[in-house]
């Protein structure tokens, strides 16, 4: 079993199902909460928290994140800390998630953010796993043939995958256009032995009595 | 004959030359969780129930729950194989299994994949495991017989084409002797059998398609394996791909039987899987669902109607029970899905009657309908007066003394129940079932002894083979004991009788 386990493999599988659709809910909600107040860039304020703060001061992010502090506590540490520094508006929305207890989901509401704004440019994130790095023109060449093909602004998320022998996967949400050459192998693989079969099956034929033996 | 090198080469060579592989396009999903035969995938957001998946190691699953999430995914085949992360690929098509002529005389597993060591099965066709089975309208009424070969059965619960008759008793009664022997009297009728073995030994197994072969009843004979160590899946879904094989022979206007040995087991693993899936369980920890898992796979048995090309698919289904415990769950829902049930006990088994068939429990409800008219007209009285026998047997044990009139039904009933026995794998002809009770309801046995009663049914049965053919092929042809035919039997009997008794 060892030859089939070489495939791709996920980068991460801890990815819950259940969370993300809270998290997406939660962006949602931000965004259109961020519509409503009148303000234009609602992801430069979560990502600054994010990178600039949460980052550099890892003790803090884990004091926020855990459930060692109530959550009186946690609200009035954003009410000292983050809230002064902070537009009311954002300050709100990281009370309401102390409150819910989501504010461990924040990274993942970020990143449900990021995604849904680019879905709202138009852009649609997909995975190109090749052979080896794409060069510049291969890769405008898949860009513009998917801007043709699908209507929209593709974001590629490259992966190198060298059990891939050559040619390219492409997956665009849960659907995959797979034209490596690893696949095409295994098709002519297939399509050998089914002539084989046939040819087996038919000498068999030639040889046994047509009224069964 | 030497083989060239280069020839073969170049022959390879030419079929990489014509290859043009095509892009392929796949709906995928990730695994999340795997195990005990299941997986929880995310992604595939639009799969659907029942759409044959595929891992990367080639082994195929079908989407069994679909929930907001994730999908779960009931694994066919080896799941140790599967790792968290894999990418699972949909195919676009139900769960279908092979099916047509290429299949007869073959042992495959749920999947259609061969089991026997004959080579790959090589057929175009296939068909969607589950089907939706034929609507009031595309069937006609259960009327034209099948021959079981079994005189207890053709008689008093004789069966007919596209009836469902559940087979059911303790373990070691003799449930799937019956249906072998049923599967050996179809020979020569153009009936075709599938064999469905849901979580058997595979020792068992291997002895029933031996049993087959050596009476030639694989040439038409589907056997459809998934052993006890087969995983779950596989053995919830063998019924529906041997109901499928059948179905395209009855689609075809054929005649089919199906046997699914047994239920129980299959209800087992169906329970297994719901409960990995965190399906609630219910009454016995089985699914809310379970009665209708039974009831749309015995629905398939069906008598198709003219316009249909009338084919017929008759089940049945068999159910072991604990220390005869008809009024659990899994028995009291099959027994009210079919059409009747054979009902075996030990106690009869051990006591030498074989088959052990319960004639006061067994029932059909097709009943008479499916029976010809030689045999309607002389086993019409045959259970009421077995039943009147028992009585007088349990009022006789008292040790009371018996008038002459009592003391000779008496008799008459040992022989019959003596008469109703019969050794596995040996059917009889409904002709010969026919002179056979006919005899023994009209006397002509009272003379014999009951030890010797077996024996004489043979010599019998012999003696009118040979020498009054001519009135078992009219018996044969008619398929109606007329008053022509009825005195020429009556004559054989009389001959038959003088001739003992000048023996003894």
């Amino acid at each position: 079993m060892s030859d089939v386990r070489s495939t791709y493999r996920a980068e991460s599988v801890l990815e819950d199902p259940g969370a993300l659709a809270v998290a997406t809910l939660y962006a949602q909600s931000y965004l259109s909460a961020a519509k409503d107040a009148g303000i234009a860039d609602p992801e430069t304020e979560m990502n600054s928290l994010l990178t600039d703060v949460l980052e550099k001061f890892p003790e803090f992010e884990q004091l926020l994140m855990s459930d060692v502090i109530g959550r009186d506590n946690k609200l009035s540490i954003v009410d000292r800390v983050i809230a002064p520094k902070a537009s009311p508006f954002f300050a709100n929305y990281l009370r309401v998630l102390i409150r819910h207890g989501r504010f461990s989901m924040l990274p993942m509401i970020y990143s449900v953010l990021v995604r849904l704004q680019e879905e709202a440019a138009g852009k649609k994130r997909i995975r190109v796993r090749s052979a080896r790095p794409l060069s510049d023109s291969s890769r405008s060449k898949i860009s513009s043939h998917i801007r043709n093909t699908f209507g929209f602004e593709p974001v590629l998320q490259e992966t190198v995958d060298t059990t891939l022998l050559g040619g390219v996967v492409l997956q665009v949400g849960d659907t995959v256009y797979d034209s490596s050459l690893r696949s095409r192998l295994k098709q002519l693989k297939g399509r050998l032995v089914e002539k084989a079969f046939n040819e087996i099956q038919s000498g068999r034929d030639r040889f046994s009595h047509p009224e069964g033996d | 004959m030497k083989f060239k090198a280069d020839e073969i080469a170049s022959v390879i060579q030419k079929e990489i030359e014509d290859f043009r592989g095509q892009m392929q396009t796949a709906e995928v999903g990730r695994v999340i969780e795997v195990g005990d035969g299941i997986a929880r995938c995310t992604g595939l957001s639009s799969v659907m129930s029942g759409e044959m998946l595929e891992f990367p190691s080639g082994v195929r699953g079908f989407a069994f729950n679909l929930e907001e999430n994730s999908v779960g995914v009931v694994i066919l085949g080896d799941y140790l194989a599967i790792a968290e992360g894999d990418e699972v690929r949909s195919t676009g098509k139900l769960l279908s299994v092979p099916v047509g002529e290429a299949l007869l005389g073959r042992m495959v597993d749920p999947l259609g994949n061969p089991l026997d060591g004959k080579g790959p099965v090589i057929t175009s066709e296939s068909r969607p495991v589950e089907w939706l089975a034929a609507g009031v309208a595309e069937r006609q009424p259960v009327k034209e017989p099948l021959q079981t070969g079994i005189k207890a059965v053709d008689a008093m619960t004789p069966i007919g084409r596209g009836q469902r008759e559940l087979i059911i008793g303790d373990r070691k009664t003799g449930k799937t002797a019956i249906a072998i022997d049923t599967i050996l009297n179809q020979k020569g009728t153009g009936v075709i059998c599938v064999y469905v073995a849901c979580g058997q030994r595979a020792s068992s197994i291997a002895g029933v398609v031996e049993v087959l072969r050596q009476n030639g009843a694989l040439d038409y004979t589907i056997v459809v394996a998934a052993t006890s160590s087969d995983p779950a899946p596989l053995q919830y879904i063998a019924p529906y791909a041997g109901a499928a094989m059948a179905e395209y022979f009855m689609y075809q206007g054929k005649h089919t039987l199906i046997v699914y040995d047994d239920l129980s087991k299959q209800a087992v693993a169906y329970r297994q899987l719901s409960l990995l899936m965190r399906r609630p369980p219910g009454r016995e920890a089985f699914p809310g669902d379970v009665f209708y898992c039974h009831s749309r796979l015995l629905e398939r048995a069906v008598k198709l109607n003219s316009e249909l090309g009338g084919g017929s698919m008759t089940a049945l289904p068999i159910i072991e029970t604990l220390e005869g415990e008809v009024s659990a769950y899994i028995p009291t829902n099959v027994i009210s899905i079919t059409d009747g049930q054979i009902y075996l006990e030990p106690d009869l088994f051990w006591k030498g009657i074989r088959p052990a068939i319960n004639v006061g429990v067994s029932v059909s409800r097709v009943g008479g309908n499916a029976q010809t008219k030689a045999m309607k007209k002389i086993a019409g009285s045959l259970r009421l007066d077995l039943a009147a026998f028992r009585e007088l047997e349990a009022f006789a044990q008292l040790g009371t003394e018996l008038d002459k009139a009592t003391q000779a039904q008496l008799d008459r009933g040992y022989r019959m129940v003596e008469l109703l026995k019969q050794p596995q794998f040996q059917p009889l002809h409904v002709a010969d079932q026919v002179v056979a009770i006919y005899a023994g309801t009209k006397g002509y046995f009272d003379k014999v002894p009951v030890a010797k009663v077996q024996e004489t049914e043979k010599q019998m049965h012999e003696f009118i083979r040979t020498e009054h053919a001519d009135m078992r092929d009219k018996l044969i042809a008619e398929a109606a004991l007329t008053d022509e035919t009825e005195g020429m039997l009556k004559k054989a009997l009389e001959a038959f009788v003088t001739r003992l008794a000048s023996n003894a």
